[in-house]
């Protein structure tokens, strides 16, 4: 298996640049949404092939075990070229978890069929009644025999009828302190009882889900991590997810689209216009930096701490305020749906502005990550 | 040469936290700004024996190099303790002088000049400034209309110079001139005649300065650098004096946000303190979001400015920084007023006083906006 960190940099970065630009489908650049199993399955393929699935992931497991410098030159290049995010939560959320607190059958089991796109995972984690305050989910897993049975409910599940697995979070104990009664599950979408119904969101898309559990039957095995240790491997996992929705990558697709419409515009002349553009390109800049310190703190080996949640509501926050200047510059033709021409540019306003719509409210709303900083990060009093 | 690199980074962490202990040492572990309270709106603007004792520390020689007496260390290292000083609103010209003049006179021509100065300045004997502007809203116009008319062994010179920060206790002025349609850096003695120097107070109880040269006689060796090495070392100067003085600015908001998240904790209303109601708590959220933020662009730039390729990304650096800190730290420092509610509008407290230097600090050397313009019309094809 190649070394990649035994590169240069720059090498590595001609690598990518070169990889992406003659292997990336073409149509699925920028497409300013989250792409479907069936449209990444190809590239996907391309990405296994060449060993470039899990950049975060140790190479005993079949990762990249990519250094900082060259993760950062990997994401840069992706931006630039507008590869999609795939259906990629096996790789970026569950498989570090699993191997962090899982057997070492389930590590065998199911770390290379996640990178080989043999297993597709999405989170349940939410319900209808447990949305900010996650740690009031009902939905249950008790313990019959050797199995567990599962009755409940999950919500805003992304891409649920793309996937093979889901991990949830499940109540395991109802005597004790809320956070103190939930474990950690991974199951197979195929188990009898199991419906999963999709959602039209905003946009139009059939993106997020609702997952029905009917008396769903699953192995003991089907348990990571200690029975009710649940929501600490929820928090280990967050911290994953909020580095890597933190990353500036989304922000600048619709950034450089905002640019491209402006300069075919002409706007650039338009001082009004220049300040607005700067404000934002700043923020996102300067976002990259903040990005950058949490990246190296990562890389170290170091926890994160709650503080990530700046890193979430600053890019989020961000994000959207770029888009809502490109529906602006998009003038009337910002607000019709689909892919608008300008001037010979091309730009999809509407699904760049909704695809942002979410970001503060998923992950932990903006709110909640306000709160985490106020009581763990300032030490403000309860 | 990884192992090399590795060991510098190890040995830069070394100094550096030794630094920032002698910067907490000085200031006092609470930042203590009784010394800044007492030399605000005084003629003598800052305290010489305390600029000594930075010299003794080693501080003013942070940006010169060993040959001529100096550490030979780089911006990180002079942030820490620009930062670390305002925190306790040091009043002293560590950015006019040991930045900016300092800078100019190292990127000049004049090797008698720097061999003769350049330890005086380390030792905290001579305290130059630069003089370079001369209209608001001006401060990086690339042609001075200062004239500097050649005669006989020197130039006289005519003109107007600006806003001159440290100007109060200053000897030299490093004086900026078009001589022949060509710019050049002047060595200009406070005692020269035909020299005149007027000051004007500041919101945070320092002063400008306005320096008038009518005809003043200065000699050929006091040439400090001419033509494009004029320009070149001049604009170096700019971009590093922004820099620090966002370390400055870094430095304010961070203690500034400290004095109020504590207010947050203590004062009690309602029967609880007001930091448990969530409308303030996340108002301290965002403020410390600016807060670590504008750190962050702190650390990145201050690293990255001394190795910049050339002066259009090191300018482009230097004002994405400044845009940030300034933002940053104005918005701490007036909405920390706000949170301490009325006694926050009172000339007793503190916070206030943070709040009138993030003000000068933002205001000196490009306002936010134009550093947000300068950084786009530098830094992409958008610009042109």
């Amino acid at each position: 298996m190649t070394d990649w960190n035994a590169m240069s940099d720059e090498d590595f970065r001609r690598e990518a640049r070169e990889f992406f630009e003659s292997e990336y489908p073409p149509a699925l650049r920028y497409i300013l949404r989250r792409a479907r199993w069936h449209e990444m399955k190809e590239w996907w393929r391309k990405l296994y092939e060449k060993g470039w699935i899990a950049p975060n992931w140790p190479r005993e497991w079949g990762g990249m075990g990519l250094e900082a410098g060259k993760m950062v030159a990997l994401l840069e290049e992706m931006e630039r070229h507008g590869v999609a995010r795939a259906p990629d939560q096996g790789i970026t959320q569950v498989g570090p978890i699993i191997m962090q607190f899982g057997t070492e059958e389930q590590k065998r089991r199911y770390l290379p069929g996640t990178l080989s796109g043999e297993f597709i995972w999405c989170q349940g984690y939410s319900e209808p009644n447990a949305g900010s305050d996650l740690a009031s989910l009902q939905t249950s897993a008790i313990r019959v025999d050797d199995e567990f049975v599962i009755n409940g409910q999950k919500i805003w599940t992304s891409l649920a009828d793309d996937a093979t697995h889901i991990y949830l979070l499940a109540r395991t104990d109802r005597q004790v302190k809320k956070q103190a009664g939930i474990s950690f599950f991974i199951v197979n979408l195929q188990t009898p009882g199991i419906t999963i119904r999709p959602i039209r969101n905003l946009a139009g898309h059939e993106e997020f889900c609702q997952v029905f559990f009917d008396e769903v039957r699953v192995p003991l095995s089907a348990l990571v991590g200690q029975l009710n240790e649940g929501w600490n491997i929820a928090k280990a996992l967050l911290s994953f997810e909020r580095l890597n929705i933190g990353s500036p990558r989304r922000p600048q697709y619709a950034l450089h689209r905002l640019e491209a419409v402006a300069r075919a515009r002409g706007l650039f002349a338009d001082p009004g216009f220049v300040d607005r553009y700067a404000a934002v390109k700043l923020d996102l800049e300067d976002l990259a930096a903040l990005y950058g310190g949490f990246v190296e703190q990562a890389k170290r080996g170091e926890a994160l701490g709650p503080e990530i949640s700046m890193l979430k509501i600053w890019a989020m926050e961000t994000w959207q305020r770029v888009t809502d200047l490109l529906v602006e510059v998009g003038e009337e033709q910002g607000v019709m749906p689909g892919v608008q021409d300008v001037a010979g540019v091309k730009a999809d306003f509407l699904n760049a502005f909704y695809y942002a719509r979410p970001a503060t409210i998923y992950g932990g709303s903006s709110e909640i990550q306000r709160n985490i900083l106020a009581k763990y990060v300032l030490r403000l009093p309860g | 040469m990884t192992e090399r690199l590795a060991s510098r980074s190890a040995a830069d962490g070394a100094h550096r936290t030794l630094l920032a202990d002698s910067v907490t040492a000085f200031t006092g572990r609470g930042a203590d700004i009784a010394r800044a309270r007492r030399l605000r709106g005084s003629s003598e603007e800052y305290d010489r024996a305390a600029w000594r004792r930075m010299a003794e520390l080693g501080w003013l020689g942070i940006l010169v190099p060993d040959t001529h007496g100096g550490l030979g260390l780089g911006l990180p290292e002079m942030g820490i303790v620009a930062r670390g000083l305002a925190r306790a609103l040091a009043p002293e010209p560590l950015v006019a002088s040991a930045v900016m003049a300092t800078t100019a006179l190292a990127g000049g021509g004049s090797e008698a000049l720097k061999r003769e100065h350049l330890p005086r300045l380390v030792a905290g004997e001579t305290v130059p400034v630069l003089a370079w502007q001369e209209t608001a809203g001006a401060w990086d116009a690339a042609s001075p209309a200062l004239q500097a008319r050649p005669l006989e062994g020197g130039y006289r010179l005519t003109g107007v110079k600006r806003f001159i920060a440290g100007a109060a206790q200053a000897d030299v002025f490093l004086v900026s001139a078009l001589a022949d349609a060509s710019p050049a850096l002047f060595w200009v003695a406070r005692d020269t005649a035909g020299v005149r120097l007027e000051l004007e107070p500041l919101a945070d109880g320092r002063q400008f300065g306005t320096l008038t040269l009518t005809d003043a006689l200065v000699s050929r060796e006091r040439v400090v650098a001419r033509g494009r090495q004029a320009a070149d070392a001049l604009a170096r100067a700019l971009d590093y004096g922004a820099a620090v003085a966002s370390a400055e600015l870094c430095g304010v908001a961070e203690r500034a946000l400290e004095i109020s998240l504590d207010y947050l904790r203590t004062r009690v209303q309602f029967g609880k303190p007001i930091g448990s109601f969530q409308a303030l708590q996340h108002r301290g959220v965002d403020l410390y979001i600016q807060k670590e933020l504008a750190g962050a662009v702190l650390d990145q730039v201050l690293e990255a400015l001394g190795e910049a390729p050339d002066a259009a990304s090191r300018a482009a650096l230097a004002s994405r920084l400044k845009a940030r800190c300034s933002d940053a730290a104005l918005r701490v420092t007036r909405e920390s007023i706000q949170l301490h509610g009325a006694i926050g509008f009172t000339d007793d407290c503190d916070i206030g006083l943070y709040l009138k230097r993030a003000l000068v600090l933002a205001g000196w050397l490009g306002s936010a906006t134009q550093h947000r313009r300068r950084y786009v019309a530098l830094s992409s094809e958008n610009g042109k």
